[in-house]
């Protein structure tokens, strides 16, 4: 007897419940969901064969540029790990995106990455649609536009890693940072753009501006290497474009100033701080040359510079010289675009500056890092891609500043559902 | 009320010359001829190529920023590349709610709508066939959404623009009569397509599509369908390929090489083709390939 009752009560419940849910949209009183953002949802998947250990891997670095750049490192709670770290498979995002206009003055666009590890607010920020005169702002946490590859996503990469030169100055996220841009598109019949944007000043590699506290190494209590107030990280660049028949030619310069606080106190050897003063200087260059409406040639090129300049602070050895350091380099790539199914491409990278001085003395550092890459994508659709890529690097070094060249295949899957994506030149 | 209209369109009033932008050729063919001297187009795509993938090159930015108007396809063909360029553009006057921005496809009945939305039915339209302007019945509607358009963001010249229009319209309709002459024997025809896209221009002549080349819009031809192609040829005995001019004739040249049908070339905007300069010689093109 009960178990009808259940039964019935169950139908019941079902039987109204599908009736509410038939009403259609239009004569739900309270209905919200014409207003739902745009939506997709992307996913990077990759098998990954190192000829280096995963151990050996995370321990390599540029002698004087950066270490732990390959590989997967903890930091207590938090895991941090670069794009396709790990030998085997690696999840490296399935990456959220949601925008929407908020109003007739705003828009708003929110990119979440889920790893493994939590999830990380990519990009959060609402832009300006009705300023008029080609002024946009936007304001939030955002990837800056200093350079060509900065202000794009990881998924519109035509590598699945990032250039050396931007990995090891800037770490795998860029300039990524909370903070408030502005760009105006001039009134001429080419293309000219300049921005500038006011940035907190948090990245790991390069810029800083937080108080380290180093009472663990000296034994004075609340003993601290002093920061500096946020914001602290500013960015101007302009940007130019001409067409010449079917071959577009762009290039800008970008600028970037801030206070540095490079912390490496958690490192087990040789535990240091870089605290003073950071400049980054960029110049990018790209010609695509589209042969029909599927198929081109596109040639991308960046240069950076960089000059740190500030107090090395040694945690063990409480020898602190001032250092100075200037240090560049490029990649250049080359990529051909067979037609919808078929793209391919090579890319060379290189680090040829590495002047770091203590105290007036030229360290003397090694300036020999150069990677090559290789790839070709397969698409299924505008929305599916598959990529084999190879790379040979022979920029990075172990401890003992032998260099460790590594051989790498990577077969990565980029797949994404939801809303159209539309991506800017 | 009029007070506030006329000063909400006195500052476009005074320019001497609106700068239009328009998405796709035809478009800025059909503006100019109903704007005559009062307005200047800015063609965004070009006609040879295929119109859902267009390079958002930034010189297309600068084209927009320094746009009074624009008007669109729409029926997502542009949602590929417009949407970025006017993202980065920083103009109010192209934003899509602004009362100088025109989607033609609101103004169009459009076919083929997909009663499922889904990916795995490659890369539909939700909205319905976008390519619409191939059909001569629908050149007039768009005419004169675009000379009400015209009339509403620069209504000093509205005499102009109706003079032109009408013009417009007494030259088409001759036109029309001609085409249809002309198409007059090829109806019920079948035909073979790449992709879809004179949906609209095989439903005003009574051309029956039975297949295209590429098994679902926008994937590529794969050879299990091109093989059932050939089987579906050789049983419904369509007259010919109308084939678009930007993708690659080769499965086509293949198909026809096994059953001998013929391949034909149709443009699908001006300057697809050498030849095809204003949208007259378009349809005079498109009435007479077939043979």
């Amino acid at each position: 007897m009960k178990k009808i009752l259940l039964a019935s009560t169950l139908c019941a419940v079902l039987v109204y419940g599908d009736a509410a849910a038939l009403l259609p949209v239009e004569k739900r009183t309270f209905d919200q969901s014409k207003y739902i953002p745009d939506i997709s949802a992307i996913l990077d998947f990759s098998y990954v064969n190192n000829s280096v250990k995963d151990d050996e891997i995370a321990h390599l670095e540029l002698p004087g540029v950066a270490h732990g750049l390959l590989g997967e490192h903890s930091h207590g709670d938090s895991n941090h790990a670069t794009y396709n770290a790990k030998n085997g498979f690696n999840l490296n995002y399935a990456e959220v995106v949601l925008s929407s206009s908020v109003d007739p003055f705003l828009s708003m666009d929110a990119v979440f990455h889920f790893s493994e590890h939590g999830v990380e607010v990519e990009e959060a920020y609402f832009t300006t649609t009705a300023l008029g005169h080609g002024i946009r702002a936007r304001g939030g946490k955002l990837n800056s536009n200093f350079g060509y590859l900065n202000a794009q996503h990881h998924h519109y990469w035509d590598f699945g890693d990032m250039p050396l030169v931007y990995e090891a100055f800037l770490g795998m996220h860029g300039i990524n940072e909370l903070g408030g841009q502005i760009q105006w598109t001039a009134p001429t019949p080419f293309y000219l753009m300049a921005g500038f944007e006011v940035l907190q000043g948090t990245n790991e590699q390069m810029f800083g501006n937080e108080s380290v506290d180093i009472e663990e190494f000296s034994g004075v209590e609340e003993d601290k290497i002093k920061g500096t107030s946020a914001p602290s990280l500013y960015v101007g660049y302009v940007k130019a474009s001409h067409d010449i028949g079917d071959t577009t030619i762009a290039g800008g310069v970008s600028y970037a100033q801030g206070d540095s606080m490079i912390d490496h106190s958690d490192d087990h050897e040789g535990p240091h701080v870089f605290n003073g003063d950071a400049k980054l200087y960029g110049a990018d260059f790209v010609v695509l040359h589209s042969l029909d409406s599927y198929s081109s040639i596109k040639w991308q090129s960046e240069w950076l510079g960089r000059e740190l300049d500030g107090i090395q602070y040694n945690l063990e050895t409480f020898i602190n010289p001032n250092m100075n350091k200037k240090q560049s380099g490029l990649y250049s790539q080359l990529i051909y675009t067979h037609d919808k199914n078929w793209k391919m491409g090579v890319r060379y990278d290189t680090i040829y500056k590495n002047d770091v001085v203590a105290n007036g003395v030229n360290k003397n550092m090694t300036d020999d890092f150069n990677k090559y890459s290789a790839m070709v994508e397969y698409h299924t659709s505008e929305f599916a891609r598959f990529r084999l890529q190879y790379n040979r690097n022979e920029a990075m070094y172990n401890e003992d500043g032998n260099r460790v060249d590594i051989d790498t295949i990577m077969l990565q899957a980029n797949i994404s559902i939801g809303a159209h994506a539309a991506h800017s030149f | 009320m009029n007070k506030f209209l006329l000063l909400f369109f006195l500052p476009l009033s005074l320019f001497a010359h609106l700068n239009i932008a328009v998405s796709y050729p035809y478009i800025g063919a059909l503006t100019k001829t109903i704007g005559g001297d009062h307005i200047e187009t800015v063609v965004l795509a070009k006609g040879n190529w295929d119109p859902h993938f267009i390079i958002p090159r930034p010189s297309l930015i600068s084209k927009v920023r320094n746009a009074d108007a624009l008007i669109m396809n729409g029926g997502q063909l542009e949602i590929g590349w417009l949407p970025p360029l006017l993202n980065r553009a920083g103009n109010p006057k192209i934003e899509p709610n602004a009362k100088t921005f025109l989607n033609l496809s609101h103004h169009i009945g459009l076919i083929n709508k997909p009663s499922n939305v889904d990916r795995s039915g490659g890369d539909i339209h939700p909205e319905g066939n976008p390519h619409f302007h191939l059909s001569p019945q629908n050149i007039l509607l768009l005419a004169n959404t675009i000379k009400d358009f015209l009339i509403s963001i620069d209504t000093e010249h509205k005499a102009v623009y109706e003079k032109n229009h009408s013009e417009f319209l007494s030259m088409w309709n001759q036109k029309m009569k001609l085409w249809s002459e002309k198409m007059a024997n090829k109806k019920g025809l079948k035909v073979i397509q790449f992709h879809d896209n004179l949906a609209y221009f095989n439903n005003a002549y009574g051309l029956v599509n039975i297949g295209t080349i590429e098994p679902l819009p926008g994937i590529p031809p794969s050879s299990k369908h091109t093989i059932e192609m050939i089987e579906l040829i050789k049983k419904e005995n369509p007259c010919c390929i109308l084939h678009d001019v930007y993708h690659s004739t080769k499965t086509a040249e293949f198909i026809s090489e096994k059953t001998g049908i013929k391949v034909v070339l149709m443009p699908h905007d001006i300057e697809a083709l050498e030849n095809i300069n204003d949208l007259g010689s378009l349809f005079d093109h498109l009435t007479s390939a077939i043979k």
